[in-house]
This record gives structure tokens, sequence and C-alpha cells, in this order.
């Protein structure tokens, strides 16, 4: 069970996880042809990394109508076989996250496919913003400590310990 | 077919030149020739201005020339390369003008296909520059004008692709003619100093707004690959780096470093030592404004850049309440420490006031503490201080309320103060009470006032603020090497002196400045920042030297430096040495030498301001030290003589042009008889 958690808490925005993806993907240099992208918002001094999330029930998967998504049974990860792929969009346009993504020059749709299960862009990450977690309980763990971590916060700042525990956290 | 016109890797191939007079847009390719010389950013934008701009242009007329440009290894993942360069001549000082930026707008530009942006001519009405790829437009920014950089950037993120559009906008200060008026990226990003800002908003040009979806290729890609892991691991392993205070606190933690050291600029250079630096450190700003909930509180980074130096704050409460940005240590000196203020918030608002007006913080703060200066000293006539004394707003040191008020007077030019303020500190004195008056109360160097790093307990700096190309500032050289003690022998090898890495002493400081200057040059024309040569000194041989006085030495394997010269070759595909690499940085500051002489800047120029000289500090650390006046012209002889300038002039001898291959420039030089002898 191989997944990417992002955590816009700890990314700087450095973006050096979209160049280090497409330089191993594509040899190329460009956030365009990344399968990570990070979202600047600069006005409230945020940055927020995303990709795909290798859904269990995956959207992709369920609206390709050729069948070209498919899932490694080694890695978990959610995988487009480009010779299937018929360029009918559907999968971007499902996807919930904007995590799959266009290749004009060579007119293919691709997406995150973890590197095979060593991910090029956790290598880059100094922060930890995004990170690579085979162990799906691990992921649970983190996101409990962090939970409770956060209505500890709320209730130092007085407010609603609940209310801040149901908003959630990443890892 | 398509015809190469241009074979190097890492650059975009061409420069996007906008004339706003006539609407003509055209996308020229780079010629090797001049990458191959100058290698782009700085370097290839003075080499522009020289060509293109004749020495009786003004600043801000029509046919001023503003240059917006990256380097070959801009956007390419390499640390710390989210630079551009601002180039234009300054209406500040008159003579060259150039500034830097680390923010993302310059990548974005490299993959929207175009190394560089060359503006001329002058709109008819405001206007801004909406690149998206191929598609350049010039579209009318009526609604924009008058309004804040801050609204500004999100209304175009709004109007073109959302957070992905980078923004470059100057404010309204600017437009309203303050003469330090900046280029600000991204919202907080900016490219201060020398008044770029003004000429941008001389030629009604609001904003560049960029997005860009290219890709870039280097040369040799798994050379590259190698050369760049090195590169990060150089940094990430860096003994200062590990210690992490940088990291924690971006680069206000150079107000506690400063202050500690003794060179904190204090009330208007009157002191090196701010008694209350704690009340607005980085500590300070960390535990009071940073988003709580992160480990690496508030930081942000520029583009590829493990350092982060970036502080991101906001204020909840308060009468200063809404303020938000990124901070800086030279904003937190100019609005604190110079101007004697305690209250971090009054200094968080008024640098962000200052960055929404699109104004230089470091002038400003300047230029208040010195009207503060003036007012204690009774040089301000008493209808000039009377304009704001109502109130409980009299200008004097520590007074935050007449800070944060001034920086809107300015602003907008309200009352003969903010008038005389938007002039900026030396023209606003030599108006008031002439030549003899601005020398004795600013700090300015050929018109530009100085950084917050006090020159007589840094004599490294201090020598730096006096030769460099855009007047008094660190960033030409940024000698760093004098504030950290290294091992003799290091300082030995590379400057002949152990007295390079004391802040005391002025032994082996001209060939730290010479080193420094030149690769100085050299960074900021491949698009890299200062934080990796300077500061962090990861560049080769640094490391590798460190190592050898190390006491008990680790495996060379394990020495990781940042190899300029093989970086840019592995991008690029140019054969570039190390020897090479400080041949262009020679090259670039003698260019910039050669504009400037055309200027007027001549040995007299080269000095440093009175209080320097004359007046010995007070306290702190560096008490009773001041720059030796005979050190520094011995020192000036000694650095013009390596320069290979005239040393009563100081103008350029034909020989080190031959020497350097820069034949054009001989030629021009000559015949408008300006080479030394």
């Amino acid at each position: 069970m191989g997944k990417l958690v992002f955590n816009s808490e700890l990314c700087t925005g450095c973006r050096a996880c979209e160049l280090a993806c497409s330089f191993k993907h594509e040899r190329l240099f460009s956030p365009h042809l990344a399968r990570i992208r990070v979202v600047r918002v600069d006005e409230e001094g945020i940055d927020v990394p995303t990709g795909c999330e290798q859904c269990e029930v995956a959207a992709c998967i369920a609206v390709c109508p050729v069948r070209a998504i498919y899932v490694d049974p080694e890695t978990d990860g959610v995988i487009i076989d480009y010779d299937r792929c018929i360029g009918c969009k559907e999968c971007m346009t499902a996807c919930p996250f904007g995590a799959v993504h266009y290749n004009r020059a060579k007119g293919i749709f691709y997406k995150c496919d973890l590197c095979g299960g060593d991910p090029e862009c956790v290598k880059w990450c100094v922060t930890g913003g995004v990170q690579y977690i085979t162990d799906l309980d691990t992921v649970l763990q983190l996101k409990r400590t962090k939970t409770a971590e956060r209505a500890l916060r709320s209730i130092a700042e007085g407010a609603s310990a609940a209310g801040a525990a149901a908003k959630g956290g990443g890892v | 077919m398509i015809v190469v016109a241009f074979n190097y890797g890492g650059y975009a191939g061409k420069i996007l030149q906008v004339n706003l007079s006539t609407g003509k847009i055209t996308k020229v390719p780079l010629t090797k020739e001049q990458v191959e010389l100058y290698l782009g950013g700085r370097g290839y934008d003075a080499k522009i201005l020289f060509d293109n701009m004749p020495p009786n242009v003004q600043p801000l007329s029509k046919n001023s020339i503003l240059c917006l440009s990256t380097g070959p290894l801009t956007g390419l993942l390499g640390p710390t390369t989210g630079r551009v360069n601002v180039a234009a001549r300054s209406p500040l000082t008159g003579i060259y003008g150039n500034s830097n930026a680390g923010t993302n707008w310059g990548p974005e530009l490299k993959y929207a296909g175009y190394d560089g942006l060359v503006i001329t001519g002058k709109a008819k009405n405001p206007s801004y520059i909406a690149i998206e790829d191929e598609s350049v437009q010039i579209l009318p920014a009526k609604n924009l004008w008058g309004e804040g950089v801050y609204e500004t950037t999100l209304a175009l993120q709004e109007q073109h692709n959302g957070f992905e559009t980078r923004v470059a906008a100057c404010g309204p200060a600017a437009e309203r003619g303050l003469l330090y008026g900046s280029v600000i990226f991204d919202l907080w990003d900016a490219a201060g100093r020398s008044g770029m800002g003004t000429v941008m908003a001389s030629k009604n040009l609001k904003a560049v707004a960029v997005t860009g979806s290219g890709s870039l290729e280097v040369a040799q890609p798994d050379r590259y690959y190698d050369v760049v892991c090195d590169g990060w691991s150089g940094i990430l392993n860096e003994p200062g780096f590990k210690m992490g205070e940088h990291q924690a606190l971006g680069t206000a933690v150079c107000v506690g470093w400063g202050n500690a050291q003794g060179w904190l600029p204090t009330r208007n250079f009157r002191e090196s030592v701010f008694e209350f630096a704690d009340d607005i450190s980085g500590e300070e700003f960390r535990d009071k404004f940073s988003i709580k909930d992160s480990p690496v509180p508030g930081g942000r980074a520029c583009m590829s850049c493990p350092n982060r130096c970036k502080r991101f704050g906001k204020i909840d409460s308060g009468p200063y309440a809404g303020t938000r940005g990124n901070i800086e240590f030279e904003g937190v000196a100019a609005f604190g420490s110079k101007c004697g203020v305690r209250n971090l918030e009054a200094v968080f608002h008024a640098f962000m006031l200052a960055n929404d007006y699109g104004m230089d913080c470091v002038t400003t703060g300047n230029m208040i503490a010195t009207f503060m200066e003036l007012n204690e000293e009774g040089k301000l006539s008493a209808k000039l201080a009377a304009e704001i004394d109502d109130d409980g707003m009299e200008l004097k040191f520590g007074n935050e309320r007449a800070m944060v008020e001034m920086v809107h007077r300015i602003a907008n030019q309200q009352g003969e103060l903010g008038k005389l303020g938007a002039l900026g500190a030396w023209r606003a004195l030599t108006k008031l009470g002439g030549q003899k008056l601005a020398e004795k109360y600013t700090s300015a160097v050929k018109g530009m006032d100085t950084i917050a790093c006090d020159p007589r307990a840094s004599k490294g700096f201090g020598f730096t603020f006096a030769i460099a190309s855009r007047g008094s500032d660190h960033l030409r050289t940024h000698p760093v090497f004098e504030m950290i003690k290294l091992p003799d022998g290091v300082a030995k090898e590379m400057f002949g002196s152990a007295e390079a890495s004391t802040l005391k002493g002025y032994g082996g400081k001209v060939e730290m400045v010479l080193y420094h200057e030149e690769l100085a040059a050299v960074t900021d024309s491949i698009g890299s920042c200062r934080f990796m040569h300077a500061s962090y000194y990861t560049q080769y041989p640094i490391p590798e030297l460190l190592n050898k006085y190390r006491k008990r030495p680790r495996p060379a394997k394990d020495i990781h430096s940042v190899k300029y010269h093989d970086w840019v070759s592995a991008a690029t595909g140019m054969k570039i040495s190390y020897e090479k690499l400080f041949e262009i940085g020679r090259r670039i500051v003698m260019l910039e030498r050669a504009i400037n002489t055309q200027y007027g800047v001549r040995r007299k120029d080269d000095r440093l301001p009175r209080r320097f000289v004359e007046e010995p500090l007070p306290s702190g650390p560096a008490k009773g030290q001041k720059f030796d006046k005979k050190q520094f012209e011995s020192m000036l002889d000694k650095y013009y003589a390596k320069r290979g300038w005239d040393k009563k002039t100081g103008l350029i001898k034909k020989q080190m042009l031959d020497k350097l291959g820069m034949d054009d420039v001989k030629k021009i030089l000559e015949k408008r008889k300006l080479l030394g002898k």
C-alpha cells in the first residue's frame, strides 16, 4: 500500500518536487509536465501540494471507457496504460484533485505513477510537505495524533475542542 | 523546417521586446555571442542597456529601457534559482540601476518561453502586459492605476489563471513619481532598490502577468542532475544551515546577529547597537505573527530553494490589524532600529505599507530616520517640523505613529515633507540645505543610501558600499565571509590574510571584495541567489578548504560544494572553467563601470559617507571604530589597480577591456573619450 501524503502545513512552496518529477519522467524541467503540483496562495502565506491520492475507488478508473487505467499490484498506484488510452479526457474531468494532466506535445494523459514505489518528489522535499507512506496504519496513527494536537492547541486558544477536531488535519 | 538560432541548453532562447509607444511586440532570439560573454540576467541586461541606450536618455523619459531578465539556470531545479533581475537607468541616482528579486515570476517567464523582457516606450494610457506562452498582449489597466500592489496582483490573478498567474507590479507611490519605487513580484517579493518601479510606472505600465506551460531542456541532463544534487547537499549539510537558526527565523535572524556583532544601524546610523533589538527580532516575529500550526513557522521559499528565508505573518487585532505579508531583515531594520522603533507591530505595518505602495523599504526607512535625526537636531525648519507635529506625532526617533504616518505622506507626496521624502534622503537633504547637509546626515553613496549594516563595524561591507555599481549596497558583493569566523588557513588561502574573516581588520579585504564582487556578478547573471555563495559558502572551493583545516577532515566524497562552473557548463553546454567563470564576472563588473562612467561616475564618487569616516561608533562591540580614511584610500588604490582602472579618475584602462575581449565597449568609450590612462 503506497501513498503520497501531501501536507500544506509543512510545504514551503519551493516546488522542487514539480521540477524533479518532470525531469524524472520527461527529462525536461517544466511544472506543467509534473505529476505533482504546488498551488501557492501568496496572500495567505500558504502552499498546497496536490497530486494523485491513489484512490481505492478511483473515479478515473470508473469513467475510463477503454479500461486504460489500472491498479499496479506492487505499489497500489493507479496507472494509465498509454497504449490503450484514447484521449477522451473523461479521467481528467472526473478526478476531484486535478491530478490527471494532459501533455499536449505527446497527446497523452498522464498522472502520478509513484515512480514504481520510489517517488522522486519525496527525495527532493526538504520539509516533509510530501511524504511517501507505504504502511497505511502509520498514516492513520499520524492523523489521529495530528487531530489531537489541533484539539489541544485550540483548547489553549480558548476555542471549542470539538470544533477544531471536526476540521480534521493533515499528517 | 525549423531554424535553430540558438542551441545552448538551459535558456528559453528568446527575449521578448515590447514597445509600449507603438504596441509592437517582438520576439528576438538570444545571440550565442552575448550569452557566452555575459551569461544572462544582470550581465545581459547591462549589455542591452549599454548597447541601446545613449547616455543622454533620462531615466523617466519614454526612450529609457527597462529589462526584466532571468539567467540560464533559472527554473531548472538548482538550489536558489528563483531569481529575476530588473535593470534600467535609475531615477534615484541617475546612474546604472538594477535590482534583483527571489520569486516565482522569473521561472514562469522562462516556462512561457522568454529569457527576458525588454520594455521600451510609454503607453498612452495605463496598461499591463499579459503573457501566456506565445500570446503576449498589452491590455488596459485603467481600473488598476492607483491601486496598491496587493489589490493589483489579486485582481490580475482573478482575471487570468488564478493562483498560477505570476504578477510583477509597481505601486501607487511610483505612479506619483516617488524616485525609489520598487517592482514587486508575487505580492511581496521586491526588486526594491534603485527605483526600478518608478521607471516601470513612468512607462504607464502597471504590471506584467505571466503564465507559462513550456519546458526547459539542459545540455547534459545526467551530469546536470549530479551537479544539482551536489549543490542541494552542499546547502543541506552546511553547518550554518544545519544549525537551523536561519531556517527557523529567515533573514530576520540578522537583527539579533547584527546587534551582537555591533553592526545593526540604529537611529540613522548614529549607533550600531539597538537596546530594543530583542523586541524586533526574528524570534519575536515568529512568536507573534507566524501561522502557529507549522513547524517551519511562516517559512516560504522562492522557486527551488531549500532555504525558505521569507517569513509570512499576519496581525489580527489592534491598531495595525489586517497587516499581512512576508518580512525580511532589511525592512525590519529600516523601520525598526534605524528609526529607533521597538514595537514590531508598527515596524511590520510600515514595512507592508511600503510594500503595498511599491516603495523601497530600505530607502523609505532611511528617509524617515533622516528626517527624525534632522528634527531632533533642530535642522528642520519650524514650518516643516510643524507639518507632522500635531497630535503627538512629533518626528523623533522611536515615535512609531510618526513613522507610519510618514510612510503614507511620502507615498502620497502629501505636504512639503512628503514631497521631499519622495526624493530619497540624498536629494531631499541637498534640496533642504545643500550638499553639505546631505553629506553629514545621509548614508548615501552615489545618491543611494546604505542598507542595514554599519561600515565602521564591518570593513569589507564598508568598502563594498563605496564601490558598488548601483550606489551604497551590499549585494553587489555581500562579503559575509568577514562575519563568520573561519579557520585562519581558509582566509589566508582565499584572500591572503587571516584578517579577512574578521569584522574589524582591513587585511585581505580588497581581495575578498574582488572575489565576491565577481562571483556575485556571475550568480546574479545565471539566476541564483546570494545565499549559496555568500552566507552559506557552499561554493567551491570553500567547503573543500574548510575540510582541509578541520581537525579531523572528512573523506573527500562526503564534501559537497556548488561548482558554479560545472553547473553552468552542464546546463548550457558551454565550456566554462572556474577561471573563466570569474573572467565573466570581471567582464560584467567592467561593463557596469563603463555604463557608470558615461553617467559621470569617477573616483570622487567611490567614497564613504562622512559619518562613517569621521564619527567613531559611540557604543557596542565596535565602540570607537570608524573607517580609517587613509586605509580607505589605499584600499581604493589597490582595488583600482587590480581592476585596471585609472587611479586618479577611476576610468577603465584600455588594456583591461582588451584582456576581457570587450572590443565593442572599448570602441564606444574611446569615442566618448572615457578611457583611463
